[in-house]
């Protein structure tokens, strides 16, 4: 039987997101397949590394015991020579050393220090298999203002926008403002360019709130991005699995006006309680599933979603987010998402793949793609050496 | 082997010997065979939650007082064996510590028995008396209805359609036996015009013995099938006993289901047969079936009545036809019956549809016998979806039959050409998997240990395009 080392938690703001992702819908539904030993690893907010069973009950984590556990238990050492280990030091009845071979990680961290592509790093560095993204897709994604740039480079549609830097908006927030208003109309989103989950972003009318929306910004993230915001929008979201044959779930439509955008709150903390009419309620609140658009929009809007998809190198899973003008009907890459928050299983199952077939065929993908990496070449032999 | 000795000797124990009085519903022949055959007392509750009711709580208290007599006799034996040299006593205090629990799992009955027979069953009898009174005194039509399977369907119907013409009263759920005739009997009001009497046969004789206390004008006969062979030990017998009732009646008003291939030999030459196609003279015609339920038209003659129904199952039809043309007959309107008919919707855990993530599932699991499995994977076979599930754990109380009817039931499933088979792992596994063998069954077989596990989490297992359909669930007293 494989070990799967789920691992969540994580520095970062979408911590707690990433436990619900990792448990409810990796974690439970791995179990029931019978086919993997799975390991919980969970990455306390102070970045320490924890290997535990009980770390697989939500109720540890809701009821905030968690902080009595993390109190009485040592972090775990994690080995990443040639391969991955986990090592519990000696205790307990028994008085010996817990180690513990992975053969796949599911990386379950949305956001910094692990949705960014620094984890898929480690465990390249370790040469394990694991599920998602790699470093470079994942670090494209999760800088929106790369992302943008990549699509554009790939005659991928994105609605116009301006990049600063941190210091560029603390030093001189007027410069960026008048920046800002000589490219862009309002209204106009500013936003963190590595947070995910809605985090810091504000919507603005007018130059004071954009002043202000940018120092919020500024405040998260070392790098903004400034978009001018889609007319007569409509916000769809694709969820996506597969390596080199990518295959697309049901395009999602969250049922939220347009001033009403998704914060963190609405998207998490609220159920989505802002969406508007009948929808399905899923991991971001409710939506339309599928989004009820015309059918020569739907695959248009498919159809941009794959090839960001594939221009993004992606493998394994990944969400993309798409704007379209309903006048123009033209659709716009907007975010890329490499770990959708619970991985979008609602969606999945929708389109006719369970949660359990979900994560094996996830699992499938990760095997592949190690097993390709394996094959390659990674040395050459040269006289660099016995010359020097 | 050291949680098994916990679950024996840990504190629990008596709340757990009270949960298995409870399950078996306080019969001590199941309870003290589930006793018997368990390994490990801590792992007993599993399905349900024990239900502290005032009898359970006596039984609790009783059972710790007893323990802890057993305990300090056992203790004491050894202190006076050990410091006084009476000879035997530590041998016999170290047994009886050793064997208390079991002692105290027979202890456990011995108020039921001595409540039984001092207490209830003379009680129960002077109610079943006076019930007799009550029903022959009665001026409505009354209405028995009797088999190994579909009679609650069958009342619930026949109470459904009937009341909107009538004044009916039915025995409620599947309460179905002398005493919980006897209660019914005393919340008649006399105003009543229908009664409808189902009878829940488990012993030779108890059909007879419930006809001779309700006095009924007409009896149902809804099929027979392999159903509490422990007690009857062959089908024969039980279908010998149920149609005991038509001894009661008029043959002509004695309505049998001719869609069950058991009731052939027992049929006599007056009885009315109804199926699928006919029942009373009426035509069904015109049929659809859907997991929204049932669409169908009574044709006599000239006259034809288009009905619908929410139920599900082309099996269902003989059932809704027939009940439609009683009601023809008693009295009621056709709108009455239209109304009637359009008004039944499936019951809880029979045969019932519901959404799951976008599948479909047919929630069955209070079926427990083999004609309820056929209906079953009828209609698994007869609707289409990308995926086809079908989830059991087999049926009980099937007695020497266990392993024909298993055989069977695994020849249907294998007809109905599922996808996946998930079983619940369990003494008639082996003999559900012989069956799909024998049924050249292609698809895929999960069997699963821990059915608790798959049912809370079947969310898990299935998305939209699926059509799973689960029969029958066994409680941890059959596990």
């Amino acid at each position: 039987m494989e070990t799967v080392a789920v691992i969540f938690g994580g520095r970062s703001a979408e911590h707690d997101v990433s436990i619900v992702t990792a448990l409810a819908s990796i974690i439970k539904p791995l179990e029931l397949t019978k086919k993997y030993r799975v390991e919980a690893v969970y990455i306390a907010k102070d970045g320490a590394w924890y290997w535990d069973e009980k770390l697989k009950d939500i109720n540890l984590f809701t009821s905030g015991k968690i902080q009595n556990l993390l109190e009485r238990t040592k972090p775990v050492a994690v080995e990443f020579s040639g391969g991955m280990r986990l090592i519990k030091s000696a205790g307990g009845l028994s008085g010996r050393k817990q180690v513990q071979e992975i053969d796949i990680v599911f990386p379950a961290m949305h956001g910094t220090y692990g949705e960014d592509g620094s984890l898929p790093g480690l465990l390249d560095m370790a040469g394990v298999a694991y599920v998602g993204c790699g470093v470079a897709a994942s670090a494209l994604a999760m800088d929106k203002v790369l992302a943008k740039q990549q699509a554009v480079a790939n005659s991928i549609p994105v609605s116009k926008f301006v990049a600063f830097t941190k210091a560029e908006v603390q030093t001189d927030n007027t410069a960026a403002v008048s920046r800002v208003t000589s490219a862009l109309k309002y209204p106009i989103f500013v936003k963190p360019a590595h947070l995910g989950s809605s985090i810091g972003i504000s919507r603005v009318q007018n130059d004071t709130e954009l002043r202000n929306a940018l120092e919020v910004a500024a405040h998260y993230d070392e790098k903004v991005i400034v978009e001018e915001a889609v007319q007569n929008l409509i916000e769809v979201t694709l969820p996506i699995i597969g390596n080199d044959q990518p295959q697309a779930a049901l395009l999602e439509q969250p049922l939220t006006k347009a001033e009403d955008f998704f914060d963190f709150e609405t998207k998490y903390m609220q159920g989505g309680k802002k969406g508007k009419g009948k929808g399905s309620k899923g991991a971001q609140g409710y939506s339309q599933l599928p989004a009820d658009l015309p059918p020569a929009l739907y695959q248009a809007a498919e159809a941009t979603g794959l090839a960001v998809y594939k221009a993004f190198g992606c493998s394994g899973i990944a969400r993309v987010d798409m704007l379209i003008d309903s006048k123009t009907s033209e659709v716009y890459f907007n975010e890329m998402n490499p770990l959708p928050g619970g991985l979008y299983a609602h969606n999945w199952q929708r389109a006719g793949i369970s949660s359990i077939e979900l994560v094996e065929k996830l699992i499938a993908f990760a095997k592949e793609r190690h097993a390709g990496r394996q094959a390659l070449a990674t040395t050459f032999s040269t006289n660099y050496l016995q010359q020097f | 082997m050291i949680r098994a000795l916990i679950g024996l000797y840990g504190w629990r124990y008596p709340r757990t010997l009270v949960y298995m009085l409870q399950s078996t519903e306080y019969q001590v022949r199941p309870y003290l065979a589930w006793v018997v055959r368990t390994k490990d007392f801590g792992q007993v509750m599993q399905r349900r939650q024990l239900v502290m009711t005032k009898a359970a709580r006596l039984l609790i208290e009783g059972l710790y007082l007893a323990m802890a007599a057993l305990i300090i006799v056992s203790l004491s034996l050894i202190y006076v064996g050990h410091w006084h040299g009476v000879i035997g006593a530590v041998p016999l205090g170290v047994i009886i510590l050793l064997i208390y629990p079991y002692v105290l799992a027979y202890l456990a009955v011995v108020p039921l028995v001595l409540g039984r027979l001092l207490i209830s069953r003379p009680r129960e009898r002077k109610l079943i008396v006076q019930s007799e009174k009550i029903f022959a005194a009665h001026p409505a039509i009354k209405i028995a209805v009797a088999g190994s399977y579909g009679k609650t369907t069958m009342k619930e119907l026949l109470a459904t359609v009937l009341s909107e013409g009538k004044v009916v009263a039915a025995t409620p759920a599947n309460k179905n036996v002398a005493i919980s005739h006897a209660y019914f009997a005393r919340k008649l009001t006399g105003k009543e015009e229908m009664l409808v009497i189902e009878y829940g046969e488990g012993a030779p004789g108890d059909v007879a013995g419930f006809a001779c206390t309700t006095h009924p004008d007409r009896a149902i006969i809804t099929g027979i099938a392999p159903a509490h062979l422990d007690q009857y030990k062959t089908v024969e017998a039980a279908a010998r006993d149920i149609f005991a009732v038509a001894d009661y009646v008029k043959e002509s008003e004695v309505y049998v289901n001719g869609d069950s291939p058991a009731v052939v030999n027992f049929i006599k030459p007056g009885y009315e047969v109804f199926t699928n196609q006919k029942c009373l003279g009426w035509q069904i015609k015109k049929v659809h079936v859907g997991l929204g339920g049932i669409k169908f038209q009574l044709e006599k003659g000239s006259k034809s009545l288009a009905l619908e129904s929410g139920l599900v199952g082309r099996h269902q039809l003989g059932f809704l036809g027939f009940v439609a043309a009683l009601a023809l007959e008693l009295g009621l309107t056709p709108a009455e019956v239209r109304s009637g008919i359009a008004k039944t919707k499936p019951f809880e855990h029979r045969m019932q549809p519901y959404q799951l993530g976008g599948a479909w599932i047919v929630d069955d699991t209070y079926n427990g016998n083999l004609e309820g499995i056929r209906a079953g994977t009828a209609l698994l076979q007869e609707l289409s979806a990308k995926r086809k599930i079908y989830v059991s754990p087999g049926l009980v109380d099937q007695g020497m039959e266990t392993e024909s009817v298993h055989i069977e039931m695994g020849k249907l499933i294998a007809q109905a050409t599922p996808d996946l088979v998930v079983l619940m792992q369990n003494s008639v596994t082996n003999f559900i998997q012989q069956g799909l063998k024998d049924g050249y069954f292609k698809g895929e077989v999960r069997i699963e240990p821990q059915p608790l596990e798959f049912y809370t989490n079947l969310g898990h297992f299935v998305a939209a395009g699926d059509l799973v359909v689960m029969q029958n669930d066994w409680t941890d007293n059959y596990a």
